[in-house]
């Protein structure tokens, strides 16, 4: 009854309010008047009888209709007793602040005692805010417009679908064009006239992506949890559980109590509190209380008590496997139409491989963006370990240090976009410093010695942890990231990507080709190479495998540093961070293969992947991917000793 | 006519699409020395790498023994025990520890770790190091660190280790290399001396010191035989000649 | 045939008297003993000590002498103190447990004894079932063999993993330490079953010792600690004298050779590898008793890391270097970090220990590599050949 009323009454809400604002023409009667016209029911409005008022009010294509019914419902309108007359209303100190509701204008100021507030109630104020709608939708404000959209898919209802559909024909913002004709559908879904209207707006459904389409179609199929002794007639079956194997017989047991079809079962500590009360001369049901230490002798006691009607009579196996075996355990759509389940599942099926689709590629972005951080962590370690056999332990605390750089030029430089310039090319150089500082105080003179350079390393990484935790504190630094960096790249609901991550799979790429060019066609990178196959040769030839050697490590350093920013920008900058990168970076370049930068890259890919992979399968419980993926790469080791990209013959050097 | 101690056949191994054996079919009797030559990158240490099984052929027989055993299945320790002795161009004997010790660890005795760790002296064993110790001139050092030994003394050092292993076959890599004439001829001589009951085959680039050695001589080249025979018989083989001595 | 062995090396000999003359000492001086001049927290600090030393031992045969650079024996530590935490933890617990429900008017039945048990332990991480690693643990004597197999059996299946396939040196480094950060980052979790990183926790009281004062049981641990160091360094000695050491100790100067030689260097490193895990394992049943609490921090990486601190700095390839650089650098680090050391004023800035001990600690460790590779106990070697010269 009320829903046909409001649909007429909407029906005819655009033609009006649509001639009001496109004519302009001066009505025939002001707002006034038509509330006197129905005074009562607007002082008292029932949730039956408002319909009336409101199609007169919005018949009479008043501008500040619109304005009325917002006040109404807010409860913001008041009836001076003495005239009758509605205005709006403000208390002030012991007086009411009176606005005229026609124009709007101030009408003095009045006793509290003469106003009366008018009070809708709860159904009313639905049915007012229904009407609402339609001109909020309509509104001219676009944000009104998105808070109307906001308000519908908050809490969607039949009565909206006409109010929407109607709207959609004046919208001319695309974005919103496309929203409301998506809410409409999603309303046609769940709200629809007919089964073959609704599972048309469901077909549709099926080539969407976003979540609330999802959760539509999710609410279309929700399930209530059922036992009976046969599944009543007009049931729309979802499935039928099987106890034991859908589910366990604890789990149905629990269904048939709480449907009231078979006894509750006596808890234990019920049991116990039972016997308890019921010890007389020493002894329960006959039982000497001495004996009732074990589950047998407890039930033999309650049994005898509940033969003796004392207590209500135990759950006995029979009577469990009996109660189970003569119900049906099912779950039932709450959706009573079969064809409109089938379809919203067929189409949620379709949704979701399309979503699985679409999160593949989602992940695939992720593991390359954490691969190129692993590889501009790794590529440092790499190539001092590749070039002179030699393991920095210290290396994590070189990303730390450029993380600190990056943090102390944001104290001097405000300017996010231009500290990052600096500090890039400042955090390369301080860690290259430290670097060459290193290999000529420490590493050159531990060379064949690579467990002891770990050690001596190791020793500079504590030290140096622990100098940057009295400098810096143990609270984590920020290091911000420019604006522009904020953002992400949005592609679908499914697919986005942080703008941080692409920034750093382009450093990393940049690094990837900077080292390849130094590497294969700069002198340097002759040097580097033919000091790496045959030092001795190499010295022959007038290389200083020194100075090599020193250039090598502070290259390698260096671009720790830069690591250090790239990864402060998105991670905190703590004095512990470089051993969070540590182990990894090891990872990186063992299963990669020594002495290749493919082979970091490949490394670096094969970690990341892996990494986010089992997130995906686990995402409740990074700990244990991580437990997963250091398990996974032992085996690996196991089957690939030199990496990935492993060097063969004279070259790998055994 | 002696029996064929080990046999290579149609053996190839090629590092990263470079063949350092090509092919290479080499076999040799019990007892008999036999000198191998060829010039740098010939493919004597692959050759050498493949009988003890540091590197597994790509295709290729390698037998050894009577019961024609296949070595290509064989860890590098399982093949030391079965009978082949290695003594490498760098002289590798344990530095830290005494000579008594290092030929006392080379001694064929049991190798699994709890027969090693329950192994107690016998006469027997002490007997066997001073009689090795004697041979090779060091019988004066048993107490000394082998790290404190000369340059030949370790090389001898090596050949005593290899002899205490009671090989079949020995493996001998450049075994002149930086010793002085006496020294070489003490070499020459130890070497002769093994030859006698076993199987030994010497790697060498020093041309007087093969022709000392008085034996058989294979020569390789670009990883398969060039030529084999008695050294005035190699030497005027124009193949040879070209590839080798020519230049 | 042991005693061949001692007599040919004095050296165990004088170690041993060392350590009961210590032991007596601290016997003595302790309260129960009446004089009281050590705390009994200080002596459990010693007992602790002891058991680092015992596993430093093990660290330096699997390092010192046969090169192998475990990153992972703290690993086994932990293994060993949690297979025995898991214990005591149990069996107090129960005591308790029995003890409150038995005022009840109706005796407890086994059932609702494990599951207030359960609820007690579990409680913490939300849980109240008993996790599968818990089968054991109302049984001690089943427990202790936990101490020994668990260590035992990973280490031989990891060792067997990464030996097999010839992973050496800085690699197998790598290897262990990523085995240890597998195990740490494992036991932090909240269902791995045990505790997450509340660890476990009251160790140091001993289920059906509730009377004893912890002043006796304090003294007990000690000297159970010195014995086991006491036999695990006869071990030790035994097995790196004579052929076996010759052996091992060519592993570690070149491998290949001793592989030539004929030896199955995998199963020799295996060997090694897996009997100083067990002593480890060992090691960390009697450590945590003493610490009282047990949690996932102690088995990280850095622990691992440390150890090899501390042989490092007291010097490698000799067994009492490793004793050495253990109880020197453990108790003069919670002599600094305790705050035991005097800050130092500079006038602008004051030095103060519990920050600047791991600086100096680091760089320390950096100048014990660089000048004295052989550790402490080098220096031990210096002076005995400068009075042989005269």
């Amino acid at each position: 009854m009320l829903r046909a009323l409001i649909i007429a009454l909407a029906l005819c809400l655009p033609v009006s309010v649509a001639h009001a604002q496109s004519t302009g023409q001066s009505p025939t009667e002001d707002l006034q008047t038509v509330l006197q016209r129905h005074a009562d029911e607007v002082a008292n409005p029932g949730r039956r009888s408002v319909g009336d008022l409101i199609a007169d009010l919005v018949g009479s294509g008043q501008p500040n209709v619109a304005t009325f019914l917002e006040r109404w419902q807010d409860k913001g309108v008041y009836q001076r007793s003495t005239d009758g007359l509605f205005f709006y209303a403000k208390r002030q100190g012991d007086e009411y602040a009176l606005t005229n509701m026609t124009t709007g204008e101030p009408a003095g100021s009045v006793p509290t005692d003469i106003m009366t507030e008018i009070r809708p109630n709860g159904g009313v104020r639905r049915v007012i805010g229904a009407a609402l709608v339609q001109f909020q939708l309509s509104d001219p404000d676009r944000a009104r417009r998105v808070a109307a959209l906001d308000a519908i898919s908050r809490s969607p209802d039949a009565d909206q679908i006409e109010p929407l559909r109607d709207s959609i024909e004046g919208e001319g913002d695309p974005v919103l064009r496309l929203r409301k004709e998506r809410l409409a559908g999603h309303l046609r879904a769940r709200f629809g006239k007919s089964t073959d209207d609704r599972i048309g707006a469901i077909n549709e459904l099926s080539s969407a992506l976003d979540v609330e389409t999802r959760s539509v179609l999710n609410l279309i199929l929700t399930t209530t949890s059922e036992v009976a002794a046969s599944v009543p007639e007009g049931t729309n079956v979802a499935r039928i559980l099987g106890v034991g194997t859908d589910i366990s017989e604890a789990e149905a047991y629990a269904r048939l109590v709480s449907a009231n079809l078979a006894p509750a079962p006596i808890p234990r500590d019920a049991i116990k509190a039972a016997l308890t009360a019921n010890i007389t001369d020493g002894r329960v049901g006959g039982i000497p209380v001495g004996q009732l230490g074990s589950e047998a002798s407890r039930t033999a006691a309650y049994d005898a008590l509940a033969a003796a009607g004392t207590v209500p009579p135990s759950v006995t196996a029979e009577i469990r496997r009996a109660a189970l075996a003569s119900n049906i355990f099912y779950d039932a759509y709450t959706e009573k139409d079969a064809a409109v389940t089938d379809a919203a599942r067929a189409a949620l099926d379709e949704v979701e491989a399309r979503v699985a689709r679409y999160q593949i590629i989602d992940i695939s972005m992720d593991a390359l963006s954490l691969a190129s951080i692993y590889f501009l962590a790794a590529i440092g370690l790499a190539i001092t370990f590749g070039v002179m056999g030699v393991i920095n332990m210290a290396h994590g605390e070189f990303i730390m240090m450029g993380a600190y750089t990056g943090y102390v030029v944001q104290l001097f430089i405000p300017d996010y976009t231009i500290s990052l310039l600096v500090a890039l090319p400042l955090a390369f150089a301080v860690t290259f410093g430290a670097g060459v500082a290193m290999e000529r105080l420490v590493i050159r003179h531990l060379y064949h010695r690579p467990l002891e350079t770990l050690l001596a390393t190791f020793g500079i990484s504590i030290a140096l942890q622990q100098l940057a935790k009295n400098i810096f504190g143990t609270q984590a630094r920020p290091l911000t990231s420019p604006g522009w960096l904020d953002g992400a790249w949005v592609i679908n609901d499914v697919v986005q990507i942080a703008n941080i991550r692409i920034a750093i799979f382009v450093l990393a790429l940049i690094f990837l080709g900077l080292i390849l060019f130094v590497l294969k066609r700069t002198r340097l990178g002759l040097e580097v190479r033919s000091v790496t196959q045959n030092p001795g040769m190499a010295a022959s030839m007038g290389i200083n495998p020194d100075r090599i050697n020193m250039l090598t490590f502070g290259l390698g350093s260096g671009i720790a540093g830069i690591a250090g920013v790239a990864i402060g920008l998105y991670a905190k900058v703590t004095s512990e961070m470089g051993s969070d990168y540590i182990v990894q970076s090891f990872m990186t370049v063992v299963v990669g293969g020594v002495g290749n930068v493919w082979g970091t890259l490949a490394g670096a890919s094969l970690i990341g992947g892996l990494q986010k992979g089992i997130e995906f399968f686990n995402p409740s419980n990074t700990l244990a991917a991580q437990t997963y993926m250091i398990l996974f790469i032992i085996l690996f080791i196991q089957f690939r000793p030199k990496g990935i990209v492993a060097l063969k013959g004279r070259a790998a050097g055994d | 006519m002696m029996n064929t101690l080990l046999e290579l056949s149609g053996v190839s191994v090629s590092f990263d699409g470079f063949r350092a054996i090509n092919n290479l079919s080499f076999q040799i009797g019990e007892p008999e020395l036999r000198a191998i030559i060829g010039p740098n990158g010939a493919g004597k240490t692959t050759f050498m790498d493949i009988i003890t099984g540091k590197t597994r052929p790509d295709e290729g027989r390698v037998i050894f023994g009577e019961k024609s055993v296949s070595l290509l299945k064989m860890s590098e320790s399982q093949i030391a025990r079965s009978g082949i002795g290695r003594k490498f161009q760098k002289p590798t004997v344990f530095e830290a520890q005494t000579v008594r010790e290092n030929l006392a660890m080379a001694l064929s005795n049991p190798r699994g770790p709890f027969d090693v760790l329950l192994h107690r002296k016998t006469p027997t064993g002490a007997h066997r190091i001073e009689e090795l110790a004697a041979e090779i001139g060091l019988i004066d050092h048993l107490t000394r660190r082998s790290g404190e030994l000369s340059h030949g003394q370790k090389q001898w050092l090596e050949i005593g280790m290899l002899l205490a292993q009671d090989p079949r076959l020995l493996l001998v890599d450049e075994p002149a290399a930086g010793m002085t004439p006496a020294e070489r001829e003490h070499t020459t001589d130890l070497l002769k001396r093994a030859a006698q009951t076993r199987a030994v085959v010497v790697v060498e680039h020093d041309m007087e010191f093969v022709r000392r050695l008085d034996c058989k001589v294979t020569v390789l080249h670009e990883g398969s035989v060039l030529a084999e025979g008695s050294l005035d018989h190699v030497t005027k083989n124009k193949d040879v000649i070209d590839v080798y001595l020519g230049r | 045939m042991t005693q061949g062995f001692l007599s040919k090396n004095p050296s165990v000999l004088w170690f041993l008297a060392a350590l009961g003359l210590f032991t007596l000492c601290v016997t003595v001086l302790s309260e129960t003993a009446g004089v009281g001049l050590l705390s009994t927290s200080f002596i459990k600090t010693l007992g602790k000590t002891l058991c680092l030393c015992l596993i430093a031992v093990a660290m330096d045969v699997v390092w010192g002498y046969c090169g192998i650079l475990s990153l992972g024996h703290f690993a086994f530590f932990g293994i060993g103190g949690y297979a025995i935490g898991m214990w005591l933890m149990y069996a107090r617990t129960e005591i308790i447990v029995i003890r409150s429900l038995n005022s009840a008017a109706i005796p407890p039945t086994p059932e609702e004894i494990t599951d207030a048990v359960g609820q007690q332990i579990f409680g913490v991480v939300g849980a109240t079932d008993f996790p599968w690693l818990w089968a054991f643990s109302d049984s001690l004597f089943l427990q202790l063999l936990m101490v020994v197999l668990v260590p035992g059996l990973l280490a031989l299946a990891f060792g067997w993993l990464a030996f097999r396939s010839r992973v050496t040196g800085v690699y197998l480094s790598i290897l262990t330490q990523a085995m240890t950060l597998a195990l740490s980052l494992y036991l932090f979790q909240n269902d791995s079953g045990l505790r997450g990183n509340n660890g476990l926790s009251g160790l140091q009281n001993i289920p059906g010792f509730e009377k004893t004062p912890q002043a006796v049981i304090s003294l007990w641990f000690f000297w159970a600690s010195a014995l086991a160091l006491g036999l695990g360094y006869v071990l030790f000695a035994w097995v790196v004298s004579g052929k076996m050491g010759s052996v091992i100790r060519g592993i570690r100067d070149n491998e290949s050779r001793v592989r030539f030689l004929g030896y199955h260097v995998e199963t020799y490193k295996l060997f090694v590898f897996t009997l100083t895990a067990i002593v480890s394992g060992i090691a960390g049943a009697l450590y945590y008793p003493q610490a009282g609490i047990i949690n996932p921090a102690e088995v990280a990486p850095i622990a691992s890391i440390y150890l090899a601190v501390w042989v490092a700095i007291g010097g490698r390839g000799r067994l009492y270097g490793a004793i050495l650089g253990a109880a020197v650098v453990s108790l003069l680090s919670s002599w600094f970090t305790g705050g035991g050391a005097p800050n130092i004023p500079l006038g602008f800035y004051t030095i103060q220990w519990t920050d600047w001990w791991l600086v100096l600690l680091g760089f320390s460790f950096v100048a014990v590599t660089l000048f004295f590779p052989k550790g402490i106990g080098g220096l031990f070697d210096l002076v005995v050949r400068k009075g042989d010269q005269k």
